[in-house]
Protein backbone atom coordinates (compact mmCIF):
# COMPACT_ATOMS: atom_id res chain seq x y z
CA UNK A 1 0.00 0.00 0.00
CA UNK A 2 1.77 3.22 -1.17
CA UNK A 3 -0.36 5.30 0.25
CA UNK A 4 -3.33 6.01 2.96
CA UNK A 5 -5.63 8.41 4.13
CA UNK A 6 -6.97 7.89 7.76
CA UNK A 7 -10.61 9.50 7.54
CA UNK A 8 -11.80 8.44 10.79
CA UNK A 9 -13.59 11.39 12.93
CA UNK A 10 -13.93 13.44 9.44
CA UNK A 11 -17.34 14.43 8.84
CA UNK A 12 -18.74 14.67 5.01
CA UNK A 13 -17.30 15.83 2.48
CA UNK A 14 -13.59 15.83 3.39
CA UNK A 15 -12.75 11.93 3.51
CA UNK A 16 -13.88 12.62 -0.18
CA UNK A 17 -11.52 15.54 -0.50
CA UNK A 18 -8.82 14.31 1.21
CA UNK A 19 -8.94 10.67 -1.14
CA UNK A 20 -8.70 13.11 -4.30
CA UNK A 21 -6.25 14.77 -3.30
CA UNK A 22 -4.21 11.81 -3.36
CA UNK A 23 -6.01 10.06 -6.27
CA UNK A 24 -4.81 13.04 -8.27
CA UNK A 25 -1.48 13.36 -7.78
CA UNK A 26 -1.29 9.41 -8.67
CA UNK A 27 -0.53 7.84 -11.74
CA UNK A 28 -0.49 4.44 -10.64
CA UNK A 29 -1.17 2.99 -7.58
CA UNK A 30 -3.00 2.30 -4.64
CA UNK A 31 -4.30 3.93 -1.70
CA UNK A 32 -5.86 2.87 1.32
CA UNK A 33 -8.68 5.16 2.44
CA UNK A 34 -10.39 4.46 6.12
CA UNK A 35 -13.65 5.80 7.93
CA UNK A 36 -15.66 5.41 10.49
CA UNK A 37 -19.31 5.35 8.99
CA UNK A 38 -21.30 3.55 6.05
CA UNK A 39 -22.28 7.31 4.38
CA UNK A 40 -18.48 8.18 3.78
CA UNK A 41 -17.70 4.85 2.63
CA UNK A 42 -20.80 4.90 0.21
CA UNK A 43 -19.17 8.42 -1.48
CA UNK A 44 -15.41 7.32 -1.34
CA UNK A 45 -16.32 4.08 -3.04
CA UNK A 46 -18.67 6.28 -5.98
CA UNK A 47 -15.93 9.01 -6.01
CA UNK A 48 -13.37 6.03 -7.07
CA UNK A 49 -15.54 4.58 -9.11
CA UNK A 50 -16.40 7.27 -11.24
CA UNK A 51 -12.88 8.24 -11.60
CA UNK A 52 -11.80 4.97 -13.07
CA UNK A 53 -10.21 3.47 -10.46
CA UNK A 54 -10.91 -0.25 -8.71
CA UNK A 55 -12.21 -0.65 -5.25
CA UNK A 56 -13.09 -2.95 -2.67
CA UNK A 57 -14.38 -2.53 0.77
CA UNK A 58 -13.40 -4.56 4.11
CA UNK A 59 -15.33 -3.78 7.60
CA UNK A 60 -13.02 -4.07 10.53
CA UNK A 61 -15.20 -3.50 13.69
CA UNK A 62 -16.13 0.03 13.26
CA UNK A 63 -14.37 1.02 10.91
CA UNK A 64 -14.32 0.92 6.73
CA UNK A 65 -11.13 0.36 4.88
CA UNK A 66 -11.09 1.05 1.53
CA UNK A 67 -8.68 -0.35 -0.85
CA UNK A 68 -8.29 1.93 -4.45
CA UNK A 69 -6.29 0.89 -7.12
CA UNK A 70 -5.25 3.23 -9.65
CA UNK A 71 -4.26 1.87 -12.84
CA UNK A 72 -5.81 2.12 -17.08
CA UNK A 73 -9.09 0.32 -17.24
CA UNK A 74 -10.00 2.25 -20.22
CA UNK A 75 -12.34 -0.76 -21.58
CA UNK A 76 -15.08 -0.47 -18.91
CA UNK A 77 -15.69 3.18 -19.12
CA UNK A 78 -16.19 3.43 -23.01
CA UNK A 79 -18.84 0.61 -22.39
CA UNK A 80 -20.74 2.91 -20.06
CA UNK A 81 -20.78 5.62 -22.35
CA UNK A 82 -22.00 3.92 -25.13
CA UNK A 83 -24.53 2.59 -23.22
CA UNK A 84 -27.87 4.37 -24.30
CA UNK A 85 -29.35 4.64 -21.12
CA UNK A 86 -27.05 7.15 -19.93
CA UNK A 87 -29.45 9.51 -19.37
CA UNK A 88 -29.48 11.86 -15.84
CA UNK A 89 -32.76 13.28 -14.41
CA UNK A 90 -32.17 16.26 -11.94
CA UNK A 91 -35.10 16.33 -9.79
CA UNK A 92 -34.73 20.27 -8.13
CA UNK A 93 -37.66 20.22 -6.45
CA UNK A 94 -40.43 17.72 -5.50
CA UNK A 95 -43.20 19.76 -7.73
CA UNK A 96 -42.94 19.75 -11.84
CA UNK A 97 -43.38 22.89 -13.55
CA UNK A 98 -44.57 26.01 -11.71
CA UNK A 99 -47.85 27.71 -10.95
CA UNK A 100 -49.72 25.88 -8.80
CA UNK A 101 -48.04 23.71 -6.18
CA UNK A 102 -51.21 21.04 -5.77
CA UNK A 103 -51.08 20.42 -9.62
CA UNK A 104 -47.00 20.51 -9.48
CA UNK A 105 -47.18 17.60 -7.31
CA UNK A 106 -49.57 15.69 -9.02
CA UNK A 107 -47.69 16.18 -12.30
CA UNK A 108 -44.23 15.07 -10.66
CA UNK A 109 -46.54 12.03 -9.57
CA UNK A 110 -47.96 11.07 -12.87
CA UNK A 111 -44.23 11.64 -14.41
CA UNK A 112 -42.61 9.46 -12.41
CA UNK A 113 -45.47 6.51 -12.77
CA UNK A 114 -44.96 6.83 -16.16
CA UNK A 115 -40.74 6.61 -15.96
CA UNK A 116 -41.91 2.63 -14.62
CA UNK A 117 -43.68 2.45 -17.86
CA UNK A 118 -41.31 3.64 -20.24
CA UNK A 119 -39.78 1.53 -22.52
CA UNK A 120 -36.33 2.35 -21.61
CA UNK A 121 -35.18 3.54 -18.19
CA UNK A 122 -33.01 6.51 -16.96
CA UNK A 123 -29.56 5.43 -15.39
CA UNK A 124 -29.39 7.87 -12.54
CA UNK A 125 -31.71 9.84 -10.70
CA UNK A 126 -30.50 12.88 -8.69
CA UNK A 127 -32.68 14.21 -6.12
CA UNK A 128 -31.99 17.99 -4.95
CA UNK A 129 -32.98 21.06 -2.87
CA UNK A 130 -37.01 20.15 -1.81
CA UNK A 131 -36.35 17.04 -4.66
CA UNK A 132 -35.25 15.34 -1.40
CA UNK A 133 -38.85 15.02 -0.32
CA UNK A 134 -39.53 12.51 -3.28
CA UNK A 135 -37.05 10.00 -1.84
CA UNK A 136 -37.80 10.33 2.05
CA UNK A 137 -40.56 9.21 4.60
CA UNK A 138 -44.24 10.59 3.52
CA UNK A 139 -43.44 10.62 -0.15
CA UNK A 140 -45.98 9.16 -2.68
CA UNK A 141 -43.35 7.68 -4.81
CA UNK A 142 -41.39 5.66 -2.86
CA UNK A 143 -43.00 2.41 -4.68
CA UNK A 144 -42.44 3.73 -7.91
CA UNK A 145 -38.54 4.51 -7.49
CA UNK A 146 -38.26 1.28 -5.23
CA UNK A 147 -39.25 -0.35 -8.24
CA UNK A 148 -36.70 1.83 -10.55
CA UNK A 149 -33.99 1.24 -8.50
CA UNK A 150 -34.80 -2.60 -8.26
CA UNK A 151 -34.75 -2.41 -12.29
CA UNK A 152 -31.22 -1.02 -12.11
CA UNK A 153 -31.55 2.78 -12.07
CA UNK A 154 -29.31 4.32 -9.86
CA UNK A 155 -30.95 6.65 -7.09
CA UNK A 156 -29.35 9.44 -5.47
CA UNK A 157 -30.08 12.27 -2.42
CA UNK A 158 -27.84 15.45 -2.09
CA UNK A 159 -26.86 15.10 1.66
CA UNK A 160 -26.85 18.53 1.90
CA UNK A 161 -30.13 18.46 1.62
CA UNK A 162 -31.73 15.92 3.05
CA UNK A 163 -29.28 17.88 6.04
CA UNK A 164 -30.96 21.01 5.56
CA UNK A 165 -34.74 19.14 5.30
CA UNK A 166 -34.05 16.88 8.55
CA UNK A 167 -34.65 14.01 6.65
CA UNK A 168 -31.15 12.54 7.13
CA UNK A 169 -33.15 9.34 8.65
CA UNK A 170 -35.88 9.61 6.83
CA UNK A 171 -34.34 8.82 3.59
CA UNK A 172 -36.40 5.57 1.75
CA UNK A 173 -34.89 4.86 -1.39
CA UNK A 174 -31.49 5.25 -3.13
CA UNK A 175 -28.28 6.27 -1.14
CA UNK A 176 -26.74 9.64 -0.12
CA UNK A 177 -24.50 11.50 -2.74
CA UNK A 178 -22.58 15.08 -2.43
CA UNK A 179 -21.76 17.60 -4.78
CA UNK A 180 -19.05 15.49 -6.04
CA UNK A 181 -20.60 12.79 -7.19
CA UNK A 182 -23.59 15.22 -8.20
CA UNK A 183 -21.46 16.98 -10.59
CA UNK A 184 -19.33 13.28 -11.71
CA UNK A 185 -22.86 12.44 -12.80
CA UNK A 186 -24.29 15.24 -14.35
CA UNK A 187 -21.01 16.07 -16.66
CA UNK A 188 -20.42 12.25 -17.52
CA UNK A 189 -23.81 11.87 -18.54
CA UNK A 190 -24.57 11.77 -22.21
CA UNK A 191 -27.89 13.17 -22.11
CA UNK A 192 -29.85 15.37 -19.15
CA UNK A 193 -33.05 16.44 -17.83
CA UNK A 194 -33.41 19.09 -15.25
CA UNK A 195 -36.73 19.16 -14.05
CA UNK B 1 -49.28 -1.86 -5.86
CA UNK B 2 -47.53 -3.61 -9.22
CA UNK B 3 -50.13 -6.36 -10.02
CA UNK B 4 -50.91 -6.72 -13.49
CA UNK B 5 -54.56 -6.25 -13.32
CA UNK B 6 -56.43 -3.27 -12.28
CA UNK B 7 -59.14 -0.59 -13.33
CA UNK B 8 -59.00 2.96 -13.84
CA UNK B 9 -61.37 5.80 -13.66
CA UNK B 10 -60.37 8.15 -16.36
CA UNK B 11 -61.49 12.07 -16.01
CA UNK B 12 -62.35 14.60 -18.60
CA UNK B 13 -61.47 17.56 -16.23
CA UNK B 14 -58.09 17.82 -13.71
CA UNK B 15 -60.68 19.28 -11.40
CA UNK B 16 -62.98 16.69 -11.01
CA UNK B 17 -59.88 14.07 -10.95
CA UNK B 18 -58.65 15.97 -7.85
CA UNK B 19 -62.03 16.00 -6.17
CA UNK B 20 -62.46 12.17 -6.38
CA UNK B 21 -59.05 11.79 -5.29
CA UNK B 22 -59.75 13.34 -2.03
CA UNK B 23 -63.37 11.49 -1.88
CA UNK B 24 -61.71 8.30 -2.03
CA UNK B 25 -58.36 8.72 -0.45
CA UNK B 26 -60.60 8.56 2.81
CA UNK B 27 -61.55 4.86 2.28
CA UNK B 28 -59.38 3.08 -0.33
CA UNK B 29 -56.13 2.81 -0.97
CA UNK B 30 -55.99 4.62 -4.82
CA UNK B 31 -53.49 5.95 -7.16
CA UNK B 32 -53.38 9.26 -9.09
CA UNK B 33 -51.93 8.16 -12.20
CA UNK B 34 -51.44 10.20 -16.43
CA UNK B 35 -54.28 8.39 -18.01
CA UNK B 36 -52.68 5.79 -20.63
CA UNK B 37 -52.73 7.52 -23.92
CA UNK B 38 -54.21 4.15 -25.73
CA UNK B 39 -57.41 5.59 -23.49
CA UNK B 40 -57.42 9.07 -24.40
CA UNK B 41 -54.21 11.78 -25.93
CA UNK B 42 -55.64 14.51 -23.93
CA UNK B 43 -53.60 15.62 -21.02
CA UNK B 44 -55.90 13.54 -18.67
CA UNK B 45 -55.44 11.85 -14.62
CA UNK B 46 -56.88 9.05 -14.13
CA UNK B 47 -57.38 7.00 -10.47
CA UNK B 48 -56.04 3.47 -10.78
CA UNK B 49 -58.02 0.69 -8.28
CA UNK B 50 -57.02 -2.89 -7.79
CA UNK B 51 -59.94 -5.34 -8.87
CA UNK B 52 -61.32 -6.05 -5.93
CA UNK B 53 -62.23 -2.75 -5.00
CA UNK B 54 -63.95 -2.01 -8.30
CA UNK B 55 -68.02 -2.66 -6.91
CA UNK B 56 -66.81 -0.61 -3.57
CA UNK B 57 -65.53 2.34 -5.25
CA UNK B 58 -68.65 2.39 -8.11
CA UNK B 59 -70.86 2.90 -5.56
CA UNK B 60 -68.73 5.15 -3.50
CA UNK B 61 -68.88 7.57 -6.76
CA UNK B 62 -72.74 7.14 -7.29
CA UNK B 63 -74.06 9.21 -9.63
CA UNK B 64 -70.62 10.67 -10.60
CA UNK B 65 -70.22 7.42 -12.49
CA UNK B 66 -72.69 9.32 -15.21
CA UNK B 67 -69.17 11.53 -15.85
CA UNK B 68 -66.43 9.40 -16.03
CA UNK B 69 -65.15 6.17 -17.86
CA UNK B 70 -64.29 2.93 -15.73
CA UNK B 71 -61.73 0.58 -17.93
CA UNK B 72 -60.32 -2.67 -16.91
CA UNK B 73 -56.14 -2.83 -17.89
CA UNK B 74 -54.43 -5.99 -18.40
CA UNK B 75 -50.72 -5.24 -18.80
CA UNK B 76 -48.73 -8.25 -20.56
CA UNK B 77 -45.03 -6.60 -20.34
CA UNK B 78 -44.89 -3.61 -21.82
CA UNK B 79 -48.14 -4.09 -23.65
CA UNK B 80 -51.97 -3.26 -21.86
CA UNK B 81 -54.89 -4.71 -23.15
CA UNK B 82 -57.55 -1.52 -22.12
CA UNK B 83 -61.18 -2.76 -22.07
CA UNK B 84 -63.86 -0.56 -21.37
CA UNK B 85 -66.87 -0.76 -18.88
Amino acid sequence: MNHKVDARGLSCPKPVIETKKVLDSLNEGSILTIVDNEVAMHNVSKLVQSLNCQVEVKKEKEDFYIYITKGDKIEDIECEIEDEKNLVILFGKDILGDGSEELGKILMKGYIYTLTEYSSYPKTLLFLNSGVKLTTEGSEVLDYLKLLEQEGVEILSCGTCLDYFHLKDKLKVGSVTNMYTILDTLHSAKNRITL
Amino acid sequence: MFSQEFYIISFESTHHAIQTEIKLKKNFSIETIPTPREISASCGLSIKFPCEKLIDILDELGKEIENVDVFKIQKKGKNKIITKL
